[in-house]
């Protein structure tokens, strides 16, 4: 009886990671319309408005959170003020999520305004953020916008401080978006003025944004912008703002300059987003 | 006259396994929620906790090693699927853990408040690993002491910290004894 019980835990065992490693292998050599990436679309079509629900459920908690972040860093301000944010506070809360929406449309706006990126008559689909990888191993967040929106792979993603990101995998009724600060989010991009500087934007998994093969003759000193060079095949259009430039190291032995980047975006407060469609 | 109880444990059928099974997809679905919309904007001492994984090791220690396997082979495919990660490399790691919490209460005499707490620490590490490795093996690299720093200690005190309110719930929803050598220590 036990051992009948051993080789069947044994047998489930095995059989669980023989699965396991078969759908890995299928999903990496399959196409991007292949049965397993087809079954994760349906599923995400199900999963997706749980999701969002969960992420307007909490968003004024979120919201809340941070409010009192903010509060702890403001703590001369903070004593004087408890007193009636106390009793406001539950207005406060919501009132806060409806400012910060409006003021990352106006923001998107005025990007768009200010830095004129994107030619008359672009399209965008307005998202918002409903889950995001919690592990160091991916940036990627989900956004609630599918094709049935209009959203396709690849699709340039913007906010109002600059660009976000790609989209990397659509689903009808959300996507999936690669964050410029992941390992595999590779960006042209150029400094300002003049864009002489030209280079490739790249994450990493401790989250620091570096622009790569930047010849070592060109000149590059901190503060500078970093935007995108769109140029000729680019799925980023010319222009979009990504940061700025924090520091610069040249050695001898490298070809090229190492320069590290500042994104505008705040990733941990991603909530609104556009996407540019195709 | 009063019959005795059978000495035998009857095993499940008809309705308990329905019940049973419908438990595990509600315990699913939570853990599924908590890991994709929540575990996100929960960050503290600069980590997210694992509920997937807490949930994943609740479910071994109450209901066993094949049961944790399965419900850790699920969870993992959903999350991944939810969070449009290659499925299969959470599978991976969320079977071990399940499995090894399962046998863990099978085998070992623990003391009820100590087990939830090892087994999500050892369950931590041992995710951790495999996770470790996949990633390596998928080309995702990163310096192993930013990892250990950033990554693997504050799970690690977080999982633990959550680890028996969360095995708490999840043996209030389940309506379940805690496996046998666990309940009799």
């Amino acid at each position: 009886m036990a051992r009948q019980r051993a080789l069947r835990r044994r047998i489930v065992v095995v059989t669980l990671v023989v699965l396991s490693v078969a759908l890995l292998t299928v999903y990496f050599r399959e196409p991007s319309n292949g049965p397993v990436h087809r079954v994760e679309a349906t599923a995400m079509h199900v999963v997706s408005p749980l999701q969002s629900g969960t992420a307007r459920v909490i968003q004024p908690f979120r919201s809340g959170w941070n409010w009192v972040s903010n509060l702890f860093s403001a703590q001369s301000q903070n004593r004087t003020l408890r007193r009636q944010v106390q009793q406001l506070r539950s207005q406060l809360a919501q009132e806060l999520v409806a400012q910060q929406q409006a003021a990352e449309l106006k923001g998107i706006a005025t990007m768009m305004h200010k830095y004129q990126v994107f030619p008359q008559g672009t399209r965008f689909a307005q998202a918002r953020v409903i889950a995001r990888s919690p592990t160091v191993w991916y940036s990627t967040v989900t956004i609630d916008a599918g094709s049935d929106q209009g959203v396709r792979m690849n699709d340039a993603v913007v906010n109002g401080q600059g660009l976000v990101g790609r989209v990397t995998a659509v689903t009808p009724a959300a996507s999936e978006v690669t964050l410029i600060t992941d390992q595999d989010s590779y960006v042209d991009a150029m400094t300002e003025p003049n864009g002489a500087a030209q280079g490739i934007v790249a994450g990493s998994v401790t989250g620091d944004v570096t622009m790569q093969y930047v010849d070592r003759s060109e000149k590059v000193v901190a503060g500078q912008v970093v935007v995108t060079s769109g140029m000729k095949g680019s799925i980023f259009a010319r222009g979009i703002p990504i940061g700025q430039v924090s520091a610069v190291a040249q050695q001898d032995v490298e070809l090229y300059q190492s320069i590290s980047v500042t994104p505008w975006v705040d990733f941990h407060t991603l909530d609104l987003v556009m996407v540019v469609l195709q | 006259m009063r019959q005795r109880a059978p000495a035998i444990e009857k095993p499940i059928e008809g309705p308990h396994i329905a019940l049973e099974l419908g438990r595990l997809a509600a315990l699913l679905v939570v853990a599924t929620l908590l890991q994709t919309a929540v575990a996100a904007n929960v960050r503290i001492i600069g980590a997210n906790p694992d509920f997937a994984l807490l949930i994943v090791v609740a479910v071994g220690l109450l209901r066993g090693a094949e049961v944790g396997a399965a419900f850790g082979f699920v969870t993992g495919g959903i999350v991944s699927i939810a969070l449009f990660e290659p499925p299969g490399v959470r599978s991976l790691a969320l079977i071990a853990v399940g499995f090894l919490a399962g046998r863990y209460a099978e085998t070992a005499d623990l003391s009820p408040n100590v087990a939830p707490i090892v087994s999500v620490f050892a369950g931590t590490l041992i995710a951790g690993a495999i996770t470790l490795v996949s990633q390596f093996l998928l080309g995702r690299q990163a310096p192993l002491a930013y990892l250990f720093d950033h990554w693997l200690v504050p799970v690690l005190i977080l999982n633990c910290l959550l680890a028996v309110p969360l095995f708490v719930a999840t043996r209030w929803w389940l309506k379940g004894e805690r496996h046998a050598r666990i309940s009799e220590a």
